[in-house]
């Protein structure tokens, strides 16, 4: 196999760390930061977990972005994850809520641009939608979720101290299941560009084999989880104080309503029992879970009478929602004329 | 490896039986106290009155000890990380209300007041709305623990007992100022019911932090 496949997934990997950094502590975050959870458990059940959602039931939101744009070239899905990786780095300097999602979402538009392809407005519809989709659906949930574990609360009477080790397990359960959506939902944004390029072959062991798909994504997951070990521990003690001023129980729902959404956008299995019923499907698309956090924080804020909210964080995602992309396109652009012209790289297939 | 810690239940159900009991030193150390405080205005300094008075040094004693052990236990499993200040807190208030128990019934002990018969039914009744106000600060308290949405009115009751107690401690004052005894008679008499009903004001200091705990309990 060509070593340079490597090299050019390196990129993809660095976003894998990136993501791994970040977006762990959007589901281990409180957890760890009120020591409800030890730093060492959570990573390691969040390492488990993405890289069995990546390997599992990735392939329907990474579909998705497959269909937007077909990087069909090596070097080019390298400069794509690239600069939806600088985007990421740069808005998190900047203290912008960033997504993933978002950033790859225009840095493939920005290859479409450069590369002359036809950029699918239905599929780029499709996945808008779901930027609004995603913090609403977390918010509701949450907001229903806050009701129904305050009147549970409320009835059942549960020892504080009981009600704490139960606090404890139900973090680390949905924490496990946080994992798994977060694999499923957003290996897509880490190792989507690099499907249509990918030059691994199907490898199988007894009963037990892997596609060259689901090896990219084992690959992605990987990266993902040393980000989650090298990276989060600083980024989850922050999350725990700064953001989520929060008991553990509302962190706790904060964590499955994140986790339910992101399930959502990613679960093959839910869309067609839905559309089985004739019911309408949520597209399988990679979403960002910082925002599914802000909208769970923000839903709560609201189930509690909608006191001491902090209305300008709103302000800060839709301004995310609009920069990420077009910055993320814009780098991918530039970065793609000197790829192809100054290092002589193919970074498109005609 | 994994810190899931299963075996919590098992700490956290003992823990649980020690702050109950820790709650219960409470309501003894009040009910000790009614009873010593009665029979000393009938028998003065008697045997059965210094029986009275080690059962609630004892009791203070016992109190103090498994206050400790709640308290390292709470640090050592590193429990209810979020609300464990507030927790020991309270523990070291409610502590308070069995010291100062403790501390009255050993002045009785000590001064030996002469109280005179006239002021027996006053003083009785000063102590029954002292160990009300503090049995019902320990049910409040008990309630933190389970049912939060009940400390509320068991804290109204503590506030309108101690409020019964300030103006039956206050009319008892002046009528002993009013009365013919001797002016050494009358300080110490007014200073040892200033000290009862300091126990209740300790135990409306204590409400004042757990409705304030209860809140940030609240999710």
């Amino acid at each position: 196999m060509d070593y340079m496949f490597f090299v050019f997934l390196s990129s993809g990997l660095f976003l894998g760390w990136s993501l791994g950094a970040n977006d762990a502590a959007n589901i281990f975050g409180t957890a760890v930061g009120t020591k409800m959870v030890r730093f060492k458990t959570a990573a390691i059940i969040a390492s488990i977990f993405v890289i069995l959602g990546a390997v599992c039931s990735g392939s329907g939101a990474s579909k998705t972005l497959v269909e937007l744009g077909a990087v069909n070239a090596l070097a080019g899905a390298f400069m794509c994850a690239f600069s939806a990786a600088v985007t990421v780095y740069w808005m998190v300097n900047s203290s912008i809520p960033v997504s993933t999602s978002q950033s790859i979402v225009g840095a493939i538009i920005g290859w479409n641009i450069y590369s002359n392809k036809p950029t699918d407005y239905t599929i780029l519809s499709k996945i808008i939608s779901t930027w609004i989709l995603c913090p609403l659906l977390a918010g509701i949930i949450a907001i229903l979720l806050y009701i129904l574990t305050r009147y549970l609360l409320k009835h059942a009477k549960i020892h504080l101290l009981r009600l704490d080790s139960y606090t404890r397990i139900g973090l680390i359960l949905t924490g496990a299941f946080g994992a798994y959506a977060l694999g499923s939902n957003n290996i897509g944004n880490v190792m989507g560009v690099f499907v249509d390029a990918n030059p691994l072959q199907n490898v199988s062991w007894h009963n037990f084999s892997l596609s060259g798909t689901q090896l990219l994504f084992l690959i992605g997951g990987l990266a993902i989880s040393v980000g989650i070990f090298t990276r989060s521990h600083k980024v989850m003690r922050v999350i725990g104080k700064k953001i989520m001023v929060m008991t553990p129980i509302t962190a706790w729902i904060v964590v499955v309503s994140q986790s339910i959404v992101l399930f959502l956008f990613a679960s093959q299995g839910l869309e067609q029992i839905l559309q089985q019923h004739n019911l309408p499907a949520l597209p399988l698309v990679p979403v960002s879970s910082s925002q599914a956090v802000i909208g769970a924080v923000m839903g709560i804020g609201l189930a509690k009478g909608g006191h001491n909210m902090r209305w300008d964080i709103l302000g800060k995602v839709s301004l995310g929602w609009i920069t990420t992309p077009v910055i993320s396109a814009i780098i991918c652009f530039i970065s793609l004329f000197f790829l192809e012209n100054v290092f002589n790289q193919t970074v498109y297939l005609p | 490896m994994f810190h899931v810690k299963i075996s919590l239940f098992s700490k956290t159900k003992s823990l649980e039986s020690k702050i109950d009991i820790f709650h219960d030193k409470i309501i003894d150390v009040a009910m000790t106290f009614k009873k010593a405080i009665r029979v000393y205005l009938n028998e003065q300094r008697s045997h059965e009155y210094k029986k009275l008075n080690k059962q609630i040094k004892q009791i203070e004693h016992d109190a103090d000890s498994i206050r400790r052990d709640i308290e390292s236990r709470l640090y050592e499993h590193n429990l209810i990380p979020d609300l464990r200040a507030d927790v020991l807190n309270l523990v070291e208030n409610l502590d308070k209300i069995i010291n100062k128990f403790d501390e009255v019934a050993y002045r009785f002990y000590i001064e030996r007041p002469d109280f005179p018969a006239e002021y027996h039914m006053r003083m009785l009744e000063l102590c029954d709305q002292v160990t009300d106000c503090c049995e019902n600060t320990a049910i409040a308290s008990r309630a933190f623990f389970r049912d939060i949405s009940s400390v509320r009115d068991y804290s109204q009751k503590v506030y309108f007992i101690e409020h019964e107690t300030d103006l039956s401690s206050g009319h008892m004052k002046e009528a002993i100022f009013d009365s013919d005894l001797p002016l050494a008679n009358k300080l110490q008499l007014s200073n040892l019911i200033t000290e009862v009903a300091d126990i209740a004001d300790i135990a409306e200091d204590c409400i004042d932090e757990l409705l304030i705990f209860t809140i940030k309990r609240d999710i």
